[in-house]
């Protein structure tokens, strides 16, 4: 008895002791990623948090301000308009990219003649520079020698005189939402074809044999498999396009949803450091509540 | 296995060392104190950098123990990018930049005045025209914060055989200008009266803005430096002025639609004397039409007969004569480094070296006038490589570039400096108030509101 517990007590000290050693190897071997994570990604983060409640000055003799950078941007109606904007500008986008994406994935997963080379060719909106599909659109759109007023106005008669689709505002974000679309369908549509080709013909085989019809196979199998799947593409979606500055602002600069509200506010003419990290901050809380919201209510993952 | 990982370890280390010692060895035979500059140009063009580049190598072949590092920096980014070096501690040497900037980066103490007075000094300061000299003038009366360099007067073109055939007057007064902005709008036949500045993140709003406002006797400030901007006089400019923007073709536009007068679709439009070669010139404007929208649509066919169909008018009169145009200077950021500030001086004083000089401006014909007397009625200038000038004639070349005396800005009142107009002007609220206006549909007194209220934040 007592040297059985003399025994398991020295297996125990020397287990701790490896399991001690495995402990520090295991943080030497995540040490460098830890180092770039922490110098990288949380020292930025936190100094901006830090730089928020500062008026910084060009010579470096930074002002501590409380929060009034933060009074300020909330209490600015321009920033909630912005909010707004953009919360429409996320659904809109987010929504007709996965729905888009979802259509032409269902297409395409369909057998027909020259099916690799349609595929491709679908990728081109997204793997096109954007600067070039920008510019063509403002071509596009250009109230005096667009073709989009050529055919609309001067053909069709669809509209009562000539307008700036692309820039004024009433009606650019309409165009943004819509460039939105078709520059990022193409990569919900890649995600989406992956997925569906990952479900088992058998599932179909068995549910025909029930009698399912199409929209019965839809609803009850191919749905359920890409679920999740879509949930993460509309999540990643808004997430990069809550973010989305160069698309936006290089098409039109009128839509002004938060990123350029941010450019605009804070590095117009003098830049106004204090300001832009005040907005960074409450646009990741803003951020992080809606994805939270999401993932819970929505998700309920 | 270890072995030979320790002997690639060493070999490199030998390597890089021998290297080292190399590159020593070759440092010293070199002269013994090298100074390096960083010129920061607002010419992004590649053109323009190739001649700038050859001027640099020219210099730095005299002065071997100078070298120098050319940097374009796009003019709409120079406040951004001087305030993110002056923070990090690497300010430039040289900086090409207008009157409005140099004034906001002077009063935040970034340039050197001591540099500035120099550089006038070895130049001579008597040269210059004082309209362009005064936009630089310091808060401290007979400093400054930049030397002229090259200037552009803003008028409005317009289509003098249109306004014959209608028997309209020249677009000199307020009244003129409306009267045929509002008669050759039309825009079921897609032709448009005039074009000014209606998008609220550019300047060219403002450009267009002021000679408006200073015709009619509105400002900024007072000599004192007290805002005044929201009075009646103030209010009949933007009124006037949105009255206008009623006849610019749809939606918010800036100096690019300028493309539309080329199409012969606009009958005025307030422009620089930048525009000279594209009226006058064939290649110069199809390359316009084409690198920016309009390849092989309708109406891109060149007007040969532009140029001659073309009048300028370079004052606007209402209450009194105003005109408008930019000068640009070059001027020494503060580097509390005697050698480089002095090579600096040194390198500067070339570029206003008559060959020098006028190399530089013939990048931009049109668009860089001189700022001194003397220089306008030489052959050489008047000879420039596209053979804009000739086609224009002396006379008129002469005419506009004295137009640069008369230049007046919200920034100087009665003769003093008002650096908030600096501020103002680059945070870009007239631009943004115009926008309200014209595309948002904002009455005037709220937009006036708002940016008197913006206006008296920034001065705080």
């Amino acid at each position: 008895m007592n040297s059985d517990s003399v025994i398991s007590k020295s297996i125990f000290t020397r287990g701790s002791i490896l399991e001690d050693r495995e402990k520090k190897f295991g943080w030497f071997l995540i040490l460098p990623s830890l180092i770039i994570i922490v110098s990288l990604v949380l020292y930025p983060i936190v100094y901006n948090i830090f730089l928020s409640f500062f008026e910084v000055k060009v010579t470096g003799n930074n002002e501590f301000t409380g929060i009034q950078n933060h009074l300020n941007i909330i209490t600015d109606p321009a920033f909630w308009q912005s909010v707004t904007t953009s919360i429409v500008y996320v659904l809109f986008t987010t929504l007709g990219t996965t729905l888009v994406g979802l259509c032409v994935a269902l297409l395409m997963n369909r057998k027909f003649p020259l099916r690799g080379l349609v595929r491709s060719l679908i990728l081109l909106p997204y793997v096109a520079p954007v600067i070039a599909v920008v510019y063509s659109w403002q071509f596009i759109f250009d109230p005096v020698n667009g073709i989009f007023m050529h055919i609309a106005y001067d053909k069709l008669h669809l509209f009562t005189e000539r307008i700036n689709l692309i820039r004024s505002p009433d009606t650019s974000i309409y165009v943004a939402i819509l460039f939105g679309i078709w520059k990022n369908f193409p990569f919900s549509y890649l995600m989406i074809l992956a997925g569906l080709q990952a479900i088992d013909t058998g599932l179909y085989e068995a549910a025909e044999i029930d009698g399912c019809k199409g929209w019965q196979k839809f609803r009850y199998i191919t749905f359920p498999e890409i679920y999740f799947l879509l949930g993460s593409i509309i999540l990643l979606r808004a997430i990069w396009n809550f973010n989305k500055f160069e698309e936006v602002f290089l098409l039109t600069q009128n839509v002004k949803v938060l990123p350029i509200y941010t450019y605009l506010k804070a590095f117009t003419g003098i830049m106004d450091i204090g300001h832009g990290a005040a907005i960074a901050m409450i646009q990741f809380i803003l951020l992080i509540g809606f994805i939270l919201i999401y993932v819970k209510r929505v998700l309920k993952w | 296995m270890k072995k030979s990982i320790v002997l690639l370890l060493l070999s490199i280390f030998l390597l890089s060392f021998s290297s080292y010692i190399f590159a020593g060895g070759q440092e010293e035979t070199a002269s013994s104190e090298p100074v390096e500059l960083e010129f920061w140009t607002r010419q992004t063009q590649s053109d323009r950098m190739t001649t700038i580049q050859m001027l640099i190598d020219t210099y730095t072949a005299m002065n071997p123990d100078i070298s120098i590092k050319l940097v374009p920096v796009d003019e709409n980014d120079m406040a951004l990018n001087m305030r993110a070096a002056s923070a990090a501690g690497t300010l430039p040497s040289i900086i090409e930049i207008d009157a409005e900037i140099a004034v906001a980066l002077g009063s935040e103490g970034i340039l050197d005045t001591d540099a500035s007075s120099a550089l006038l000094d070895r130049v001579g300061k008597d040269k210059f025209f004082d309209g362009a000299l005064r936009l630089f003038e310091a808060k401290d009366k007979g400093t400054y914060y930049g030397v002229p360099y090259h200037g552009m007067i803003q008028g409005i073109w317009y289509r003098a055989d249109w306004f014959k055939e209608a028997g309209l007057e020249p677009p000199t007064t307020w009244d003129a200008v409306a009267k045929a902005a509002e008669y050759f709008y039309n825009p079921e036949k897609n032709i448009y009266g005039i074009l000014l500045g209606t998008m609220e993140t550019e300047s060219y709003d403002e450009q267009c803005f002021t000679p408006i406002a200073m015709s009619n006797n509105a400002g900024l400030f007072d000599k004192d430096g007290k805002l005044i901007f929201n009075s009646p006089e103030m209010k009949e400019a933007v009124e006037f002025y949105a009255r206008l923007a009623k006849t610019t073709p749809p939606g918010p536009q800036t100096w690019r639609a300028r493309d539309y007068y080329l199409q012969g679709r606009m009958a005025m439009f307030f422009y620089s004397t930048y525009i000279m070669d594209d009226l006058a010139v064939f290649e110069v404007a199809m390359g316009s039409l084409t690198s920016d929208n309009f390849e092989g649509l309708k109406g891109a066919e060149f007007d040969p007969d532009l140029v001659k169909n073309t009048k300028t008018a370079t004052i606007l009169t209402n209450k009194k004569d105003a005109g408008f145009g930019a000068v640009v200077s070059m001027a020494i950021p503060k580097l509390n480094n005697p050698d480089v500030t002095e090579a600096a001086l040194d390198f500067l004083n070339y570029l206003y070296s008559p060959n020098a000089y006028i190399t530089y401006l013939h990048m931009a014909v049109g668009g860089m006038m001189p700022v001194f007397e003397g220089v306008a009625n030489t052959e050489r200038f008047l000879n420039d490589p596209k053979g804009v000038y000739s086609k224009y004639g002396a006379e008129k070349i002469i005419e506009i570039t004295e137009g640069l005396n008369k230049i007046e800005s919200f920034g100087i009142v009665e003769g003093n400096r008002i650096e908030a107009a600096s501020t103002i002007y680059s945070k870009k609220i007239i631009p943004q108030m115009i926008y309200k206006i014209t595309q948002e549909g904002m009455d005037v007194d709220k937009a006036m509101a708002w940016a008197e209220a913006e206006m008296k934040k920034l001065i705080n």
